[in-house]
């Protein structure tokens, strides 16, 4: 991917619309040239002949009009980015102790200096993490997404830690009132006790300790911390102002 | 008794130089706080509807006179459950001239989310950091001023249980009231939603109806979180229509940019600015838990938690056995002894020893009488209990263990609060029954205290069955009524269409509960309980009066007759008793004495001498499960509404006639 410095379709460009995309097909929005300027951070125009040098290098088809979607070598291609900026935002918030709402912007500009070779003894650095500190799984080395493993929080054993991945519940209301808890998508538990025969769970989130019915424990989908160093703990304590948001997809990681 | 909350909030204000509002958590010590600062002469408070209080008293700091409201204890302001949308909707009606948010120091992540909240809504606020003793000792140290900066309020460490700092805090407040608002502290959430803030406050800044004259700043934030309240507001505002779409757009991009509904995203931001701020103004010592706290957990771990939980209903109920007997057995004693031969002599000087004296007599003599032998004795001793395991935080440790209980029958944990008032009487744990949220759970917890013994019908197993019959059989009928009470709300939970909702509910420290705050909601808790039941037990004493003085009372055993004798096997007199006993459930035991010895002679004094064990046994069990008194059936009419009232009242009749006609069967064989 060269080319001839008076463009401003450099290569950090490229792959920035190329992350775009794959993000927001992982979402199952639609892609268009609007959604990717936004996160590339350039205007629409630059946005649609970024696509169509895309399209042109058989990475991005057209398969709707306006709507551009990533062929398979594309999506591999996609996959690696997304894996150095996922990576970076590790290295960012674990080894460099950056803010957590910090580091999706330094990685955005870190990602595109990584050489294979430099992506790998990172990996190894960092110990193969699965996901980066928002929460965000990171594509293996084949591009594949292994999304976490989530599971009802109900299911749970005693003893464990966990993260709220999402809450299935219709009513808004009921979501709101865990979230005055604390109790929203990204919080930290600590699976404290399980009443034996069907009875509530006893989680603690930072310094509150609740009981859940099972029924209430059923909603909330959480992953399990396999790999967590003990420094992300404390810091996932301070998280930013951008709260506590690993499903936060497009703008916070 | 509660009044209009608008009038009372309106009242208030005209009547003070100066009012504060106390906000904060559920059992941060905001009551503690407020019982400091206020005398007995509280009031309280609601909106027409809505059954969460607001509590209103006035009180003196220096010179001043200060009206002071209790928001209710939440974990946020808004209209997502009724105690946040009352502490929100008192806190804009009254206009307090500041409010003082009482935090708790071992949890201030947590508890600064609605802090954050009351400084969007622009109001001004005193921080009262509370508990800073239990805080230290686990290992938590505040950095007080440097959270004053931060959110641009006074702080005051205070240990509210033992009245310390309070004096300080009243100060501070009194000083941020009459000083000028100060500047808006620089607290901002993220690019995304401030750019959105900013655009609708723009767009609301030329407007001057804004709702509760609250800052545009402020009424952008509630658009944005879409809240119902000042959305209605906007759907009527005039040429308000830019301003919807603009709002509607805000919202879009929100979503657009995060993913997520504005207002879960603003929920998202808070609590993380609430976390930064906790991050920085507190410095934890790395300290072992303390053994109050492991020790504490026990009555929640699965192997101990139900033991404990046996060990402490027994220990209640021998506190009433004993501690409710002898109150009983000396207040009536006093009564009858002092009091009584006093208030005889006006009725007999006025209206002689005619018809008229003596069935006023029944209600002013013999009606205060058993006021104070089941109401003072049982009634006061149990909310002196109620309120000690609440200040302890142990009954949400009942709710945890019981959850799964209360589960089969639709119910969740908090459920076990109510029934647990139900012990002492049924009328205010049908209005505690408040607490729960949906009316298909309300009617289920309603019918299971019905079913529960309140101290009237403890009284008459206790002075019936067990003098006569034995311990064992008292145990029994408590058995059968817990089993039945079961069984049924598992019916209802089958039966009735609908579904449970699930719990949630935070588990409290140990907390060592202050005796003026155990006393003070002990007498409110009496002073109510005493306002409904006074007229009914003076009213019910003194028909039930003119009824036996006149003869009338017989009348009525005739018709009787069939199902007394004929199913129950009991003696007519004695089902009479069980009629007449719907005016006051205590009285059974006593106007069946009175009555058999009309009849048999004065050697009826004692029950034995015409009813068998047997039939005292069925006659308490009849009289335990069938309708509550007349003060149940009317809270339940106005609480549930009229219909539910008739069909749990005819269903508790049905139930007991069966369950009597069992017991005299299965007794019959013990007896061949």
């Amino acid at each position: 991917m060269r080319l001839p410095h008076s463009s401003p379709l450099t290569d950090e460009v490229l792959e920035d619309c190329l992350q775009a995309l794959y993000r927001l097909e992982g979402q199952g929005r639609p892609a268009t040239a609007g959604e990717v300027a936004v996160f590339a951070r350039i205007t629409p125009a630059i946005a649609s002949q970024a696509l169509d040098n895309l399209q042109t290098r058989g990475l991005v088809q057209n398969g709707q009009p306006g709507c551009p979607s990533l062929t398979g070598d594309g999506r591999r291609q996609a996959a690696g980015i997304l894996r150095r900026h996922r990576l970076s935002e590790r290295l960012f918030a674990d080894i460099l102790g950056l803010p957590w709402d910090r580091v999706h912007d330094e990685a955005m500009r870190f990602e595109h200096a990584l050489t294979p070779e430099a992506e790998a003894r990172l990996a190894t650095l960092l110990n193969n993490p699965e996901t980066c500190p928002h929460g965000g799984p990171i594509p293996d080395l084949d591009g594949r997404l292994v999304p976490p493993a989530s599971r009802p929080l109900d299911q749970v054993v005693a003893g464990t830690r966990v993260w709220v991945r999402q809450i299935v519940e219709e009513e808004t209301t009921f979501l709101r009132y865990l979230a005055s808890l604390g109790l929203l998508p990204g919080a930290e538990l600590w699976v404290e006790e399980v009443a034996p025969f069907g009875g509530p769970l006893l989680v603690q989130v930072g310094d509150a300790r609740y009981a859940l019915g099972r029924e209430v424990a059923a909603k909330i989908l959480v992953r399990e911390e396999r790999s967590a160093p003990a420094r992300q703990r404390i810091r996932s304590r301070r998280r930013g102002r951008h709260g506590a948001g690993p499903e936060d997809p497009v703008k916070g990681d | 008794m509660p009044t209009s909350c608008h009038g009372a909030l309106r009242e208030l204000r005209a009547e003070v130089q100066f009012s504060l509002a106390l906000a904060g958590n559920p059992n941060v010590g905001k009551s503690s706080i407020f019982n400091r600062l206020t005398g007995m002469g509280v009031a309280t408070a609601n909106y027409p509807g809505k059954t969460v209080e607001v509590q209103l008293a006035e009180t003196r700091f220096g010179d001043r006179t200060i009206g002071i409201i209790d928001l209710p204890g939440t974990y946020a302001l808004g209209g997502i459950s009724e105690d946040q949308w009352v502490a929100r909707q008192a806190l804009l009606d009254g206009r307090p001239d500041v409010v003082i948010l009482v935090l708790d120091a071992t949890n201030l992540a947590r508890n600064l989310y609605l802090g954050l909240q009351i400084l969007d809504l622009g109001v001004p606020m005193v921080v009262a950091l509370n508990i800073v003793d239990q805080a230290k000792a686990r290992g938590i140290q505040v950095h007080t001023e440097r959270l004053a900066e931060i959110l641009g309020s006074p702080v005051v460490p205070t240990v509210a249980t033992r009245g310390l700092g309070l004096d300080r805090l009243m100060a501070r407040a009194v000083e941020s009231a009459s000083r000028p608002a100060p500047l808006p502290p620089r607290l901002r959430y993220s690019v995304d939603v401030e750019t959105a803030i900013a655009k609708l406050e723009g767009a609301l800044a030329s407007r001057a109806d804004l709702p509760y004259d609250l800052s545009p700043r402020a009424v952008a934030l509630l658009l944005l979180e879409g809240d119902p309240e000042v959305g209605a507001w906007l759907a009527g505002a005039e040429g308000a229509d830019d301003l919807v779409r603009l709002r509607d757009e805000m919202v879009g991009v929100l979503r657009d940019l995060r993913g997520e509904d504005a207002g879960l995203l603003l929920a998202r931001e808070r609590h993380g600015l609430a976390g930064l701020i906790a991050a920085e103004v507190e410095r934890r010592e790395p300290r072992r838990s303390l053994v109050a706290d492991r020790l504490w957990r026990l009555t929640t771990a699965p192997l101990t938690g139900l033991p404990l939980l046996g060990l402490v209903l027994a220990g209640i109920f021998g506190f009433l056995f004993y501690v409710g007997d002898w109150l009983s057995t000396g207040l009536s004693a006093v009564w009858t002894a002092v009091a009584s031969p006093v208030i005889r002599w006006p009725f007999h000087a006025l209206f002689g020893d005619g018809l008229l004296s003596r069935t006023l007599l029944w209600g002013f003599d013999a009606g205060i009488n058993a006021m104070l032998a089941v109401g003072i004795p049982y009634v006061l001793t149990f909310y002196v209990l109620l309120a000690l395991l609440e200040d302890t935080g142990y009954l949400n440790a009942v709710a945890f263990l019981t959850d799964q209980v209360m589960h089969k029958m639709g119910l969740h944990g908090r459920a076990v609060i109510p029934l647990v008032a139900g012990a002492g009487c049924s009328v205010p744990a049908i209005m505690g029954t408040r607490v729960l949220g949906s009316m298909r759970e309300r009617v289920i917890a309603s019918t299971l205290v019905v079913l529960t013994p309140c101290s009237a019908r403890t009284a008459v197993i206790l002075g019936a069955v067990s003098l006569t019959a034995g311990w064992k059989p008292a145990l029994a009928i408590y058995a059968i009524t817990f089993t039945l009470a079961l069984l049924t709300g598992i019916g209802m939970h089958r039966l009735m269409p609908g579904r449970g909702t699930g719990l949630v509910m935070e588990m409290f420290p140990f907390r060592r509960p202050g005796a003026l705050a155990i006393l003070k909601k002990t007498w409110y808790r009496f002073r109510d309980f005493t306002v409904v039941a006074t007229p009914i037990v003076l009213g019910g004493s003194i028909i039930l009066g003119g009824l036996y003085e006149t003869g009338l009372l017989w009348k009525l055993a005739v018709p009787l007759r069939p199902i007394m004798e004929g199913w129950l096997g009991i003696p007519a007199v004695a089902g009479l008793t069980l009629i007449v006993a719907i005016l006051r459930k205590e009285l059974a035991l006593q106007l069946l004495i009175t009555l058999a010895m009309v009849q048999y002679g004065p050697q009826a004094s004692s029950l034995l001498s015409f009813m068998r064990p047997d039939q005292i046994v069925v006659y308490a069990l009849v009289n335990t499960i069938y309708v509550p008194c007349v003060a149940t059936i009317a809270i339940l009419g106005r609480e549930l509404g009229w219909r539910r009232a008739a069909l749990i009242s005819t269903f508790t009749v049905v139930l007991a006639l069966l369950v009597g006609g069992a017991a005299r069967g299965v007794l019959a064989l013990f007896h061949a």
